[in-house]
This record gives structure tokens, sequence and C-alpha cells, in this order.
């Protein structure tokens, strides 16, 4: 009964909103385009404060507040409602993220990392659905309300894959030692075909980088613009039964957003830099 | 001859253009959904037998499949961002 109630309201605000701007006008990319807010600028480098800086900012306190309220703060030996939250993230962090990808003996090391990555990509990326007032746009006076998600930007992304990709070479060359570890990148094969298979192992070391990144940055990018294109959609088409689609389709993908993607994206960043660490850190042979 | 001379005249057209970068990215996307649809299908399906052949199980495979789920769900966005950055450079 509720959802019915909540579909007709959709519906009804559909159907009533201004058909006011044309398709020329609109566009969802431009949701996406970063503007110096505080301009820093050092040599070369573009350190400026814009849009995503602030969400990560954000999304980092968000992070340290969530550890420490959910982990830290009060905990019993009866577990409340808040610290089996907790528990449940931190089971997950450990058997689901760590136990799968890190060898036992270096768990106690990078068991850290992973369940950080996992709970502040988590954090950034459910940021990213909630409206806030970083639209960076006021409407008499009042700031504008907007969804925006750090992890929809190729560089932050991008920045947290080279770290896992520079932990990776870095731990497998302090454990294995250097020419032990680059020779566990080739596999056992007969040498006819070496001159082959060793550059596209030396490549797909590298892809890892991309597809490590693109996987997050690609998936919220889409997302964000499917659903602001279906918002959008109220405004520009004029038709009526036509107009009715737009705002329960946006609401179905925002809600398969927020309950499957977020999750899965953090769980997925965080067990994939696990593989890759533990794989460097005990090669198969 | 006629007929792709003209065509090539009309390319010049911006609305062409547009729509011409408009079907090749919506087909980018398309034809990538259709193989990682199958190859999500395939995940859930083999999970569910699974499951239901060994419902004990059921706790491990869960972190694999989504693992799987992942793995297969980023290929649309690859066929994606390959679709967008046609879009935003030619």
């Amino acid at each position: 009964m509720k959802f019915r109630t909540l579909l007709a309201a959709l519906v009804t605000l559909a159907l009533v909103a201004p058909a006011a701007a044309s398709a020329a006008e609109f566009d969802p990319s431009d949701e996406f385009k970063l503007k110096d807010w505080v301009p820093i600028h050092l040599g070369g480098l573009n350190l400026s404060i814009n849009r995503a800086v602030v969400y990560l900012l954000l999304g980092a306190a968000l992070t340290c507040l969530l550890g420490v309220l959910l982990m830290r703060w009060r905990l019993g030996v009866k577990p409340g409602r808040r610290q089996t939250v907790g528990e449940l993230i931190y089971d997950i962090a450990q058997t689901q993220v760590a136990e799968t990808g890190l060898p036992s003996k270096a768990i106690h090391l990078w068991f850290p990392y992973c369940a950080t990555i996992m709970l502040f990509i988590f954090v950034v990326n459910l940021l990213g659905f909630l409206p806030l007032p970083f639209t960076g746009e006021t409407w008499h006076h009042i700031p504008v309300f907007g969804i925006y998600a750090a992890t929809s930007q190729i560089s932050v992304t991008l920045a947290l894959a080279a770290m896992t990709f520079i932990f990776t070479h870095v731990e497998g060359i302090r454990f294995n030692g250097p020419i032990r570890y680059f020779r566990s990148w080739i596999p056992d094969v007969p040498k006819a075909i070496l001159p082959l298979i060793v550059p596209i192992e030396v490549l797909s070391q590298f892809m890892r980088l991309i597809s490590l990144s693109v996987r997050l940055y690609a998936n919220m990018l889409a997302g964000h613009i499917l659903i602001l294109t279906m918002i959008g959609l109220m405004f520009i088409i004029h038709s009526w039964p036509w107009r009715a689609f737009g705002l329960p389709a946006a609401f179905i993908f925002y809600i398969f957003e927020v309950l499957i993607v977020v999750t899965i994206q953090a769980f997925i960043f965080a067990a994939l830099s696990a593989i890759y660490i533990g794989s460097a850190i005990e090669p198969e042979h | 001859m006629h007929t792709l001379a003209l065509i090539a005249a009309s390319v010049k057209d911006a609305p062409v253009v547009h729509a011409g970068k408009a079907i090749a990215l919506a087909l980018g996307i398309g034809a990538g959904a259709a193989g990682a649809g199958a190859g999500i299908g395939n995940i859930f399906g083999s999970m569910i037998q699974s499951v239901a052949r060994q419902p004990e199980l059921r706790g491990e495979l869960q972190g694999l499949m989504w693992l799987g789920f992942a793995l297969t769900e980023a290929v649309v966005f690859y066929g994606f961002l390959g679709g967008l950055l046609g879009y935003v450079l030619v």
C-alpha cells in the first residue's frame, strides 16, 4: 500500500512538473564538471578545493566517525544494535575480504588497509546518493541540493587504485626479493612462446590499475547519469503518457544503486586489493 | 556514387553527427550489456544450483558470487566508457 502511494506521488509530480527546458539545454554531464572553489596552485600542480575534494573530506571525516562510533566506543560483552552493525562490518572485512585474499602471515599487516578502504569507499559512495547542498549554485540565496559522488571522478578512483598498485609491488619485493618476485610474474611455459607471454603478463599487471579504477568510476558515473537523465526527462518530454515514466524509473534506479551497487563496489575494491597484495606476497611458484 | 557524395556532404551537418554519435553510444552500451547479461545470469543460475545441491556452502559461495557479479558487471561499464570517450572525443 505504501509503495503504491509513493508511486502515485512520483507520477503526479512528474505530470505537474513544468516542461520548461528543451532537450538542447539539458545535459546531465554538466553535473560532473569541477570548478575550483578555493584555488591552490603549487607550481604546475592544481590542488584547488572543488566539489570532489569537499565530498572526499566529508567522506573521510564520516568514515573516522563511523569507525569510532561503531567499533571503538562503549563496547560491551552483550552487543546492542550499534555494536552489532559494527561487528557485522568487521566480520565481512575479516572473513570475506582479508582472509580470502591475504596469506595468513600478512593479515595483521594488511587487514587495516583493506578494511579502511572498504569502509571509506562505502561511505563516499553512499554520500553520493544523499542530496547535499554542495552544488555550488544558489537559488534565491538558498544553496541548491544535488547528488554527486567523489568516486564518479576518475582522478579519485585512480589515486585509490594507484595506492593498491604501489603497495602490491612494494610488498612483493619486500617479501620475496626483486628477482624472485619479478620471476613469479612469468608462468611456466615452453621457452618458444616466452616472447609472447612476457609482454602480456607485464601488461596485465598494469591493466589491473585500469580495471580497478574504471570499474568503480564508471559504475558510479553511469548510476548518477542514469538517475539524473531519468529525472531530467520530466522537464523535456511534453506528451503525457511518457512524462509519467521518468520519475518512477529514476526512483527504481536509485534504490538499486543504493542497495546493491554502493555496497558491492566497496566490497569488490577491497577484496581485489587484498587478492592483489596477497598474490604478490605469496606467489604461486 | 551520387548517394555516397550526398551522405558525405550531409555528415558535415551537426544534427546528423549528433545522431550518429548517439546511435554509436547506445549500440556500444547495448551490445556490451547483452554479453554481461548472459554472464550475470549464468553466475546467479550457478549459485542457485549449487546452493540447492549443498545448502551448507551458502556463506562461502556468496562472497564468490558477488565477486563474479561485480567483475562481470564492470564489462558493461568498460563499453560505456568507450562509448563515452567516442562521444566526447570525436
